[in-house]
Order: structure tokens, then sequence, then C-alpha cells
């Protein structure tokens, strides 16, 4: 580009608006722009369009790829948590996880009731005469043994490192899907405030609007009514 | 130590798999970002971003040292996006982006950030991605490695193999399709004042 600049040189108006022109350039075209308003709008239209563009961003998402081997070259991502077989200890730790938590249910469910109820049942069990007392404490002791039994499994399986990382993990799930409703529930809530806003705004001028133009006829009846008056006023003021 | 990209690159060349993962690190953001605002799908993206690296591993005794490692990487980029558009058959980011969840775009963003800039932050964006749609692939891939990556008009016409000339006409045509469907949607006025003054943007 020469030392003047033309109107319609676009390449030359890129140049400029990149920063990619010599100071000569540069100030041919700020000369130009000061005496032709197109090409002052067109140059500020072009730069405020580059900076709406600065909006547009990519969304967030795991990479981390990784050479693991070089024959032949593989690269990997990294894998999400629940995707990656999950080992046998783990699996097992699982099992065991599941079994114990059903055999304490189970217990609980066989603990024996208040005494309260308990003297109420022994009384119909009597009536029936089905049931003895000696049977009922029996039952008691077994189950109270068969719960001593069961809880130094449970606690085992607690103290495990798989059942604390199966814990973790079901707690970070359920933290992120928490954080993530809330997020997403802020997000709507602002959206339908904004739509309500502008809603609001439309009725405004609408209403506004119509006084107007209700303003507007009010005015011309009066102003005619004002005119008959005078009329009649002048057309009486002659035939006295 | 930071090790230039030649550095780590000579270094990989010798067979050293660790030096080419910290050029992975080092590149993988800027690729993915390419790859998403040319095809417009989060995850064909990421598989755009793993075969560049793969492929630049693979090419790696062949790379003669003589372009930037980056604008290598760029360049075999580009030509998987190329390939992708070709397999797809439909223009590539008319369609909506997949995955993309306003949650975590808040979540990126610092506590200065109220909603209601969120809010309007997403919309933008959402008018800029459809602007984008419309362009033809030359002068969107044209608009993307200018304003996103910051190359120069010399970089792009040698990554895209076309004359100096040719680039800043599809800059001009491309930044004046999205000016008036900024426009058109009201995110600019048409009349606009200042802005006189040149941006410079810093390669991502």
């Amino acid at each position: 580009m020469n030392e003047t600049f033309t109107c319609g040189d676009h390449g030359a108006l890129m140049s400029y608006l990149y920063d990619e022109c010599t100071p000569a350039e540069r100030r041919a075209i700020i000369a130009h722009a000061a005496i032709c308003g197109a090409c002052a709008e067109e140059l500020a239209a072009l730069g405020a369009t580059r900076e709406q563009l600065a909006a547009w961003t990519p969304p967030e998402t795991q990479l981390g790829f990784r050479i693991v081997s070089d024959t032949p070259a593989t690269v990997l991502r990294p894998s999400r948590w629940w995707q990656s077989p999950v080992p046998t200890w783990a699996q097992a730790a699982a099992a065991a996880l599941i079994f114990t938590t059903g055999v304490t249910l189970g217990t609980l469910r066989g603990t024996p009731p208040p005494p309260a109820a308990q003297a109420a049942s022994t009384s119909v069990a009597a009536g029936g005469a089905a049931v003895t007392r000696a049977d009922l404490a029996a039952l008691e002791q077994r189950l109270r043994a068969e719960m001593t039994q069961a809880r130094p499994v449970s606690q085992a399986a607690a103290a495990t490192p798989a059942y604390a990382q199966v814990l973790e993990r079901v707690r970070a799930m359920i933290d992120e899907s928490e954080q993530r409703q809330r997020r997403d529930l802020a997000l709507r809530t602002a959206e339908m405030v904004r739509d309500f806003d502008a809603q609001r705004n439309d009725d405004l001028g609408r209403i506004e609007r119509t006084l107007g133009q209700m303003d507007g006829t009010t005015g011309a009846e009066v102003v005619q009514q004002r005119q008959m008056l005078n009329y009649l006023m002048r057309v009486s003021q002659r035939g006295q | 130590m930071t090790l230039t990209d030649d550095e780590l690159v000579a270094r990989s060349m010798g067979g050293d798999a660790e030096s080419f993962n910290q050029l992975i690190l080092r590149w993988e953001r800027p690729i993915y970002a390419l790859a998403y605002r040319v095809i417009g799908r989060e995850e064909d993206a990421r598989d755009v971003c793993q075969e560049t690296f793969l492929r630049a591993f693979r090419a790696l005794p062949g790379f003669k040292r003589q372009a930037k490692f980056s604008s290598w990487i760029y360049r075999i980029a580009l030509n998987l996006c190329r390939d992708w558009i070709r397999r797809q058959r439909r223009a590539p980011v008319m369609q909506m982006p997949e995955g993309v969840d306003p949650g975590e775009l808040m979540a990126d963003q610092g506590p200065v950030e109220s909603i209601e800039d969120l809010v309007g932050r997403r919309q933008l964006s959402e008018v800029v991605e459809e602007a984008m749609a419309l362009l033809p692939e030359e002068q969107r891939t044209a608009i993307i490695l200018k304003e996103y990556h910051g190359m120069t008009f010399q970089e792009i016409a040698d990554m895209q193999g076309c004359p100096l000339s040719t680039v800043k006409t599809r800059l001009y045509q491309g930044l004046t399709v999205l000016r008036r469907h900024l426009e058109k949607n009201g995110r600019l006025s048409s009349k606009v004042e200042g802005a006189m003054t040149p941006r410079l943007v810093k390669r991502s």
C-alpha cells in the first residue's frame, strides 16, 4: 500500500485493523478516515465486530493426552473414572459392602420390640399358648449373637480403603450433582427474570403509547369544542 | 527450567517421549480450541486434538524443523478438521454444539461476574457462533486463526496455501458478514463510533 489510501481498498483496511501496516500506511488511513465518513464508519463497525468475537469461547473439556507407547504410538485420552474397568479388589469390596449392609439391615429388622410392646405380644402369645417366654428369650439371645457376629464384618469392610474410595466417589458425585442443579436453577431464574423484565417494559411502553393517543384525542376534542363555543358566541353577538 | 518448543522437539526426536508429552501439555488447549471453533462439536474436537498429536508423534522423525512446531501441528489439525468436514458433508457448525453446560460456563467465571452478565455473555457467544456458521470454511478458518490464535497474515497464508491478499479478502468478507449478523441481532449498533484503534490479539 502507498502513503495514500483510496476507498474500497479492503486489504489496507484489514492491515490497519489488525495492526499489520507500516506507520506511513497507518497515517494515510487515519487521514483518509478523518475526511471520509463511510470509511470511518466501516472501520469502527469492523473494530466493534472484532470486540464481540471475543465472547465466543469453546466449552471446557477434559484433555491431558499423553504418549504412552511408541510402537505403535498411541495417545490416550484421560478416561473418566466411571468408564474405567473396576479392579477385582474393588468389585470384591463393593460386593462385601452390599452383603454386610444387607445382613445389618436384616438383623436390625429382627431387633426385639420395646418392653411395652413385648409385654403386649407376650400376653397375646400367652392367650394363644403357642410361644412361651423362654422361647422369646432364646430368640432374643440368638439375634443378639448374630448381630455381634455381623458387626465386625461391617466394621472391617468400612475400614478398607476401597470402601472409603467408593464412599468418596459417591459423595463427590452427589456434591457435583447438587452444584450443577443449583447453577442451572440460578441460570434459569435469571433468564426468567430477564424475560419478565423485557415483557414488563414492553407492556409499559404499550400503555404509555395508548395513554398518549388518548391524550391526543382528548386534546383535539377540547379544541373542537372551544372552536364551536367561539363560533356560537360570535353568531350570538352578531344577532344582538 | 522451561524448555523451548525447539528443545523439546529435539529431545522428542531423540526418543524422549516425556518431552513430547510436555509439548502436548503446552499445545493441546489451543489445538482443541481451534478444532472446536472450526468443526463446532466438543467430542469431535477432542478426537481431532488427540489425532493431531498422534500424527505429529508418528511424523516426528520426518519433521524438518524449518517451520515452528506450533505451525506444524496447527497445519495437521486444520487438515484433520478439513477431512472431518468433508466426511460430514454438511455445514459443520450449523448444529448446536453438544454438551455445552451453562453451569460449567458459569463455573469458569470468577466471582465478580454476575448471573446476568453470564447470561448475556452466553447469548452473545451463541450469536457469534451462529454468525460464524454462516461463513464459508476458508473465511471462518482465516478469522479463527487471526482472532483467536493471533497469527499474522503471512502465517495464515502459509497455513491455507493461498496468497496474502486472499487472506485479507477472506478476513474482510468474513468480518462484514459477521458485522451484519450481529447488527441484525441487535448486538452491534449500525452506527458505531470509536473503535478506530486496532486491537492486538495474543496467541493463545
